[in-house]
């Protein structure tokens, strides 16, 4: 089987899109296997200790099922998975 | 009694050893910068190349013929090292075990160093965006931990040992598995109150069999003459460690699968679970 790829777009969801995660989190929920991460962006400056900015990334794709509950749950069309 | 035990428990198991909660040996470890790095960056141990690897994707780079032999090897060597140049944005040298209530209780009226605390779970945040107040920690972290707003519930207070096995016990009925850690080995100061497939610690042990986790020092046992098949414990397994079987109108274990969490024994209104130790069945010893 192909590897799983799921895409976020970051101008919709993220640290410049008007969705912050720690908001929404419907992508997070959704999954049963608990596929995606909600974490600070690597290498951006902000306070170490309180950081503000956060976005989603999947990060255990071979546990996708592909069954794209994710793509419909999420408020601003922001996820694609494709393989 | 695992290898862990043997460096590090004095003749006892690992978590049951005294010195291994001391403010001495946080000292020595330099903990503290440890922890306040570890923590501040929690959320993206996943997502940071770690050998030129991040864990994105991870099944798939672990079935890589040989990168994914290298990288396996790579990773176990990274939880557990003990290396004084250990890297605390990997989280290198952090691992722990799932242990029963009794034995967390243990820990928390006698071992635990104060101050100890009771903040939300990170791993419940960063997989679901769920706040839950269930991670006990104490020592060093405690400290560390005040000063990350995300973990901090609202009005958090030290607790009395009183309190905090309270609080551990209400988690474990709930169907929390408790689990200890190492962080970093061989300082201990946090028992979490862990549920899969959120946990970190779990997922990389269960879903890509890295020793994360270690399986409990027990097993369950079951009492075949006492089951009355009511099939309750059943839900309570995070492991599918148990399962009913109509032939025989009672459940049966998969002694493989069982960690020894304990957790079905809250279900269990017949007596008909017991938790022994692990060494007591030839064939599991030492599988932890
Ligand atoms: S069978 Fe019981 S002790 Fe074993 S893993 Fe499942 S809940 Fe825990
Ligand atoms: S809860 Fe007890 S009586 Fe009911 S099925 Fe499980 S072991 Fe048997």
């Amino acid at each position: 089987m192909n590897a799983t790829r799921i895409a976020i777009d970051y101008s919709k969801c993220g640290e410049v899109g008007k969705i912050d995660p720690r908001k929404c989190g419907k992508c997070l929920k959704i999954c049963d296997p608990a596929v995606f991460l909600m974490h600070q962006p690597l290498h951006t400056q902000q306070d170490p200790f309180d950081p503000q900015v956060w976005r989603i990334t999947a990060v255990w794709l071979s546990l996708c099922t592909r069954c794209m509950k994710c793509v419909n749950a999420c408020p601003e069309k922001a996820i694609t998975v494709s393989w | 009694m695992c290898e862990w035990c043997m460096k590090h428990g004095a003749g006892k198991k690992w978590y049951l050893n005294a010195k291994n909660y001391s403010d001495e040996l946080a000292r020595e470890l330099e903990a503290e910068a440890y922890l306040t790095e570890q923590w501040r960056n929690f959320e993206q141990v996943f997502i940071r190349k770690i050998a030129g690897f991040s864990s994105i994707g991870l099944g798939y780079k672990l079935r890589m013929p040989l990168i994914g032999r290298v990288l396996r090897w790579n990773a176990e060597k990274m939880i557990h090292s003990e290396s004084r140049n250990r890297d605390p944005i990997r989280a290198d040298g952090h691992f722990g075990q799932v242990i029963p209530l009794e034995d967390a209780r243990i820990i928390l009226s006698e071992l635990a160093a104060e101050p100890i605390i009771e903040n939300y779970c990170m791993c419940r945040w960063m997989q679901r965006n769920v706040k839950d107040v269930c991670c006990i920690n104490f020592g060093v972290l405690s400290g560390v931990i005040e000063k990350l707003p995300r973990f901090v519930p609202e009005g958090m207070q030290h607790l009395d040992r009183e309190k905090a096995m309270n609080r551990l016990t209400e988690h474990n009925e709930k169907g929390y598995v408790a689990t200890v850690w190492f962080q970093p080995v061989p300082y201990i100061n946090a028992i979490c109150s862990c549920e899969s497939p959120e946990c970190g610690g779990l997922r990389l042990r269960k879903d890509f069999g890295l020793h994360s986790v270690y399986k409990a020092e027990y097993v369950i046992l079951l009492d075949p003459d006492k089951c009355q098949g009511c099939k309750s414990c059943v839900t309570m397994c995070q492991f599918g460690a148990i399962r009913y079987i109509p032939s025989l109108k009672r459940v049966i274990v998969d002694y493989n699968a069982c960690f020894g969490c304990g957790l079905c024994r809250h279900a269990c209104i017949h007596d008909a679970l017991k938790l022994i130790p692990r060494e007591d069945f030839p064939g599991l010893r030492g599988m932890y």
